[in-house]
Formats: C-alpha cells, sequence, structure tokens
C-alpha cells in the first residue's frame, strides 16, 4: 500500500514532532483511532539494511545520533559561568533518525515501582532538590506498561524478581538466552545473597508480531537493529501506523517553531525541509514528542519572548534529569565473549529502593553488560600501560571482560537545565541549546555507593581484576528527563496529568521530559506507557472537540 | 537491484557457519524470510571489505609524516609474536581518518608531528629520523613525550585504526580483532563464552512464583 501524504496546506489532526519511544506510539494509536496525523522526524528513514556494524561510525562520529557540529550545545555547570562548546561531543545525546532512541537504545525495559510515584511524600523534601509526587500512580499507568509490552514486544520472566511491582499480566516473550556475564553477575549477586533475575528485554526471543528473534549479534546500545528483533518504533509501531491510512510519516523534516494564532492556540508546526526550505503544517493540534532536550527546546524557541511557549510556570527545560550510575568492570579467568549476544541478560533490583539508613537518598538497579571493542580499547584501567608491550597486553584480554553497571537516580533540581544559548545556532540557524548541570550531592555518594556493591558482586563471582568506576560529576546524558514535568499545580509544572501543557489547550507533550522523578536508569518503557495512556486521553479529547 | 543477492548469500553462509543450529535450524524458514525482506538483514562485517579493497598509497600524509607516525603507532600497539599496529596498517586508517572525518584535527596533528620532530632532533641530532632510530632509543623517546597532545591523539588514531572496520584502511585482515580475540560474524548462539556453558538455568527464589505467557 502506497504510503499516506498530506499537504501542508490541509489541517490535519495531529502532528506529532518526534518519531521516537512516544512518538511513534502517539501516530499509532491516534491514527488508528480514526485520526489524520503527521509525525514529523528531523533525521533520515533508515530501512533495515542501512544499519551497519559499524562502531566508529555509530560510537564516534555521530552517525545516528545528532552532531555537534550541525546539531551543537554548549555546557556549564553553574548558571554564573558562560556556557561552552565541548571538545568534539555533545552534553545531551539522542537518535536522529526515524525512531529516534528507540532505534539505538540498549533495550533494558525496567517498569517503574510503585515507590516512584511519591517518593516526594515518602521522603522529601530533600534540601537542594525538587522531589515531588507524580500526578499519577503506578496502577494508573500498569495497564498501559503492559501494553508496552504485549503491543511493542519485550521478552522477560513475570515474578522471578521478589522486588518486582504488581503486574497484570507475564511478558509475552520468553526471557532472552542467558550470556556470561549474566551467569557471572548471577553467580556473585546469590552468593551475597541478593535476587538477579532474567532482564526484561524490548528485544524479541522468540518470533513476534512478524519480526523475528534476536540473532545476538552483540550490538545493541547505539546500533539500529537491521534483523529488526529489537522492539525499536520504526519497526514495531510506525508501519503499524501507517498501515492505517492515515498517518504520514515526514523524515527530515526539523520542526523549528510551534505555530500559534492570537487566540493562543496551536496551528501548526513551522519546520525546515529535506532541502532546508521553511515549512509550516497546518493541525488542529499539535503533540510535542520530541524527547527531553528537543521538546524544551522547541518551546523555548517558539514564544514571542524569552519566556517560550507554554512555560508560565518558568519550569520548561528545568529540572533535567539523567541518571547517575556507579559500577565496576572486572575481567575473569576465561573468555565470556561479551561481544556476542544482546547486551543485557541479568538485573537486579535489591536496592531499587532509597534507604534513609545509607545516608543519602537514591536508588538503583543493576545489569551484567558489556559494549563493542572500539569503545572498550579507548581506556585503560589505571596502572595499566597505555601504550606498549603492555598495553597490547591489556587489548589481547578484551573477551575476559565484563561490566556491572548501577544505574540510579538523579535528584530534580531547578538550576539543572536546558535552556537557549544566547549566541550559538544550529546549521539551520535555529538558536542552540544551553545545558547547565550539576550533580546533587546524593546523586554523586549514591553513585560511589553503588560503585562499591558492583566490586562486591564482581568479588564474589570470582573476578581476578574488579576496576571501580571513577566518580566523576555528570556532564551529559542519553537519558533526557524531567524537563517539561507533569503536575496537578499550573504554576509549578507545565504539563497536566493527561500531557495537555497548562497554557496551551491543544498542545500536548509526552516523552522523557514529562517525568517528574528520574526512576532507576531505564525510562524508555515508562515514556512508552505514558505515551500510551496520554494518547488515549487525546484521543477522547479530540473526539469531544475538546482540544 | 542486484544488493540483496550476495547480501543474503553472506547471511546464509553465516548461519551455516554455525556448528549446531540451534533455534536457527527451528526458526528457519522465517528468519528467512525475514532476512529476504530486510533487504541484505544480516549483512556481516564482510560486506565492507568486499567493497572496499585496502589502500596502498598515502593520500594526506606525506611519506616521511607517515614513517613517522607509523613508527610511533608500532610502539602503542607493537609486533612481535603477534602481529601490532604496521601489520594492521594502522597508519592507512590514520592517513584516511585525517583526511576525511578528522580532517578538522589535521592542522593541529602535524603541528603537534613537527614538533615531536624537532625536539627529538635537539636532543638526538638532525641526522636521521625518530623512525631511523633503533627501538631502544624510540622508546626512551616516547617514554618522555607520552603526556603530550600530540601522543595521545596518535595513540588514539592507532586503537581506532586497529579496531575499526577495515573498510577505514586500517584492521588489515581483521588482525585488529585477532588480536583482540573478536571473530568477524554477524550471528551467533549459546553458548556465548565459557561461563554460560554449562548454566544449569534460573532457580527461582523462595515466595516468587515466575510465570510465562
Amino acid at each position: 500500500m502506497p504510503r499516506k501524504t498530506y499537504k501542508t496546506s490541509e489541517t490535519v489532526d495531529f502532528v506529532v514532532v518526534g518519531s521516537g519511544a512516544s512518538g511513534g506510539i502517539m501516530a499509532r494509536e491516534l491514527s488508528r483511532a480514526g485520526f489524520s496525523v503527521v509525525v514529523m522526524e528531523q533525521g533520515p528513514r533508515m530501512a533495515p539494511e542501512d544499519f551497519e556494524h559499524d562502531e566508529l561510525k555509530y560510537r564516534n562520529l555521530s552517525g545516528i545520533t545528532n552532531n555537534p557540529t550541525t546539531n551543537p550545545q554548549t555546557f556549564r555547570r553553574d548558571p554564573s559561568q558562560k556556557a561552552e562548546r565541548m571538545n568534539g561531543r555533545n552534553p545531551l545525546t539522542y537518535a536522529r533518525i526515524v525512531g529516534g532512541s528507540s532505534a539505538h537504545f540498549n533495550a533494558n525495559f525496567w517498569r517503574l515501582h510503585e515507590i516512584d510515584f511519591i517518593e516526594g511524600s515518602r521522603l522529601g523534601p530533600i534540601a537542594g532538590a525538587s522531589l515531588v509526587d507524580w500526578p499519577i500512580t503506578y496502577a494508573e499507568l500498569e495497564p498501559y506498561y503492559t501494553k508496552v509490552e504485549w503491543e511493542v514486544g519485550v521478552s522477560g520472566l513475570a515474578g522471578a524478581s521478589p522486588f518486582d511491582p504488581p503486574r497484570s499480566k507475564p511478558y509475552p516473550m520468553p526471557p532472552l538466552p542467558v550470556k556470561s556475564s549474566g551467569v557471572l553477575f548471577e553467580r556473585g549477586a546469590r552468593k551475597l545473597g541478593l535476587h538477579p533475575y532474567p532482564a526484561p528485554m524490548a528485544i524479541n526471543s522468540v518470533f513476534y508480531k512478524g519480526r523475528p528473534p534476536c540473532a545476538q549479534c552483540g550490538l545493541c546500545g547505539g546500533f539500529g537493529c537491521e534483523v529488526m528483533a529489537k522492539s525499536s518504533s520504526v519497526w514495531t509501531v510506525i508501519p503499524e501506523a501507517e498501515a492505517t491510512g492515515r498517518c504520514e510519516i515526514r523524515a527530515e523534516s526539523y520542526v523549528f517553531r510551534i505555530g500559534m494564532n492570537r487566540a493562543g492556540r496551536a496551528t501548526g508546526v513551522h519546520y525546515f525541509d529535506r532541502a532546508r526550505n521553511e515549512q509550516f503544517q497546518k493541525a488542529r493540534a499539535v503533540v510535542v514528542c520530541a524527547n527531553g532536550s528537543e521538546t524544551p527546546k522547541l518551546l523555548l524557541n517558539s514564544g514571542t519572548n524569552a519566556e517560550g511557549l507554554a512555560n508560565s510556570s518558568g519550569a520548561v527545560g528545568r529540572y533535567l534529569m539523567f541518571n547517575k550510575g556507579g559500577g565496576a568492570a572486572a575481567r575473569f579467568e576465561h573468555p565470556l565473549n561479551e561481544y556476542k549476544g544482546a547486551n543485557v541478560t541479568r538485573v537486579l533490583h535489591d536496592f531499587y529502593d532509597s534507604d534513609p539508613k545509607r545516608g543519602f537518598y537514591g536508588g538503583g538497579g543493576f545489569d551484567a553488560r558489556s559494549g563493542g571493542p572500539l569503545t572498550w580499547g579507548q581506556s585503560v584501567p589505571k596502572g595499566t600501560p597505555t601504550w606498549g608491550p603492555g598495553f597490547k597486553e591489556y587489548l589481547e584480554s578484551y573477551t575476559y571482560w565484563m561490566n556491572c553497571s548501577g544505574h540510579g537516580t538523579s535528584l530534580a533540581q531547578e538550576t539543572n537545565r536546558i535552556d537557549i544559548d544566547p549566541e550559538l545556532k544550529d546549521a539551520w540557524g535555529v538558536p542552540a541549546m544551553r545545558v547547565t548541570y550539576k550533580d546533587h550531592p546524593d546523586d554523586k555518594k549514591h553513585a560511589a555507593w553503588l560503585s562499591e556493591r558492583a566490586v562486591e558482586i564482581m568479588d564474589a563471582a570470582g573476578a581476578k581484576q574488579i576496576v571501580p568506576a571513577e566518580d566523576a560529576e555528570a556532564s551529559g546524558g542519553v537519558h533526557l528527563l524531567g524537563t517539561c514535568r507533569m503536575g496537578n499545580d499550573p504554576s509549578t509544572s507545565v504539563i497536566d496529568k493527561y500531557h495537555r501543557t497548562h497554557d496551551v489547550r491543544n498542545l500536548f507533550l509526552c516523552d522523557g521530559s514529562s517525568m517528574v522523578t528520574s526512576g532507576r536508569g531505564q525510562p524508555t518503557q515508562t515514556i512508552e506507557a505514558l505515551a500510551f495512556r496520554a494518547a488515549d486521553f487525546i484521543g477522547k479529547f479530540a473526539r469531544t472537540g475538546d482540544i | 537491484m542486484d544488493q540483496p543477492i550476495p547480501s543474503r548469500r553472506h547471511f546464509l553462509a553465516a548461519v551455516g557457519n554455525l556448528a549446531s543450529a540451534g533455534w536457527i535450524a527451528l526458526n528457519w524458514p522465517q528468519i528467512a524470510a525475514a532476512a529476504g525482506h530486510a533487504g541484505h538483514a544480516a549483512h556481516d562485517m564482510h560486506d565492507m571489505q568486499d567493497m572496499t579493497p585496502p589502500p596502498t598509497t598515502f593520500t594526506t600524509l606525506s611519506a616521511t609524516e607517515a614513517a613517522e607516525v607509523g613508527a610511533i603507532a608500532n610502539l602503542i600497539v607493537p609486533g612481535g609474536t603477534t602481529p601490532g599496529a604496521r601489520d594492521a596498517r594502522v597508519i592507512y586508517f590514520i592517513d584516511n581518518a585525517l583526511g576525511s572525518f578528522f580532517a578538522a584535527q589535521l592542522p593541529s596533528f602535524r603541528q603537534g608531528l613537527a614538533d615531536f620532530e624537532s625536539a627529538y632532533a635537539t636532543r638526538h641530532g638532525a641526522d636521521k629520523p625518530f623512525s631511523a632510530a633503533p627501538e631502544a632509543e624510540q622508546v626512551a623517546w616516547l617514554q618522555e613525550v607520552d603526556k603530550t597532545a600530540f601522543f595521545t591523539a596518535v595513540r588514539r588514531l592507532t586503537v581506532l585504526g586497529l579496531i575499526a572496520l577495515p573498510k577505514y584502511g586500517g584492521n588489515y585482515n581483521n588482525l585488529g580483532w585477532n588480536l583482540l580475540g573478536v571473530e568477524d560474524s554477524h550471528v551467533w548462539e549459546p553458548p556465548f563464552g565459557y561461563y554460560d556453558k554449562d548454566y544449569a538455568g534460573f532457580e527461582p527464589y523462595p515466595g516468587t512464583k515466575p510465570y510465562t505467557a
């Protein structure tokens, strides 16, 4: 069936900005509900055969991610400093292709736990942070977590973790086969009385919804999956949206401003097409799913003044969170061959809840994982020669290593934010984002604590050499969260519990920016559950003329 | 139009090389269909090499520059009983990189090389370059300069040239991957390594009841 296209002069029901984890779901749900939808994606559309096993290109040369040359950002620790470009990289990274970051994710799909939604009232306030409750509960989101697992496709073993939050259905697919890192991680953790379990992954372990099981090629994080086993939007919900005949995916279309009329309603989006000509797509409503950095950037660039659009709260771009973590690399006696197989096969959530006895706020989960050889070879542990025979011997040990990685909380802080750099523009002439970020002291303490636990687990697993992660201040990330937080109070939040902006009735936001707290490290399933839920409500609003 | 044919051939070859077929045998018709649908859904790394013959001439660096940088690279990852940077033709990667995706670094790289050579000449005389010195003298000199930005740049390029895809000029004949123990294939199946060979299966914890669809 030929793909549906719309003229820019046609007023479609919805423009969805972004085609990633949330945008793809939004497109499918709204088009299946009978609405006309145009999805705007900055990057190109890649076919399965376009993805390469090219670690240099994808990991070092921004092959499918925002490029620091054409999409530059600046960074500073503190609002008193002048933000500068970083050497050869951007602080905030996301995939810039159809499918967004769901195309290159590692595919760890962790649900949030019940506590994540109510930590503000249980553990707050915390000095220097804005730890508040979500306006929704885990129970409200649970059906949508289940929907993600069944509609998008997640493999795992329900009920295996004693810390698993309540669920209404098991996973639709069994877990992926365990690899050596998973076995060692499980061995060490069980010795310590912990509860590792098969990792829930958005990767097919069997044929599911017309897509094959994982070929175990070993390159998940940072790469697209050319066998389509990874449950990325580009292989799952986007084709289903297009199959309705009501959804157009418009690639290489960079939205730089939301159109507004004098009545304060969104009228569509201004964008650059692939020839960099300005265009305007008319729409009855706009849903921005552009990720936790591009969504606030778009709003801040869409106002008639410095405040930006939908920002009466002043919260647009603020409360930026990553997922602070700590861990350890470990070398074992025999080869693990971690370059083979899906990146993660075992996780544990024993340390998920924050425990006041630790003396700081923070919780996290662990996984056993690995990196590609090119990424691994570029750094050496302290004390290892950086060149010469000793370095060569280290290179020869590649297959004997694994990582025990802790993923945890980042506290929301008002001063951690994305705003618009006063000078820098990108290759399209669009004002670029400026990032201001400093770890909360509790985040740093928690990360160091996680590294200590990782060392214990690897030691119990029998590692011959353990290299704890160095304590370093966060200077960027790929989990881009909290920058247009949801809440009931329009003076402190950007969107309501239905993802509608408090200020503009027909403007909705749904992606990592909606999150109120950071969770423990793997936000994508939550972003997708939020998208399914938001789409339900947005569709209802549209049917009743309430947009 | 011809693209899917060799790619499909590669996929079939990759699958055929597996000693025990496991789930692949079980699911073969669907996987083959999916691979065909995906064009060259499971192209392996050989595709890159098939298309791009390894370079044999320098296009960015002069022969003199290449000799100097190549000598440094070969001390960063020395040859010997197993191949090193020279055997993996890392210098061709460096030449390619500085002429294309790292071209912005070329002026500072050249300046760094000039500084490296002039400092070496000041110490050891200008009659012969670093690359012509005895190895012990080269190693001793690198130990003095291995904190410089230039050396760091050569080191990074050497590692990238050793491990990046052969299509970029280095990692000749997969020698870099061989050094690391990385086999060149696209499709794997368990056991992947030593420790998952005899995994007995996941044992549920007391009080839990794992369940499946």
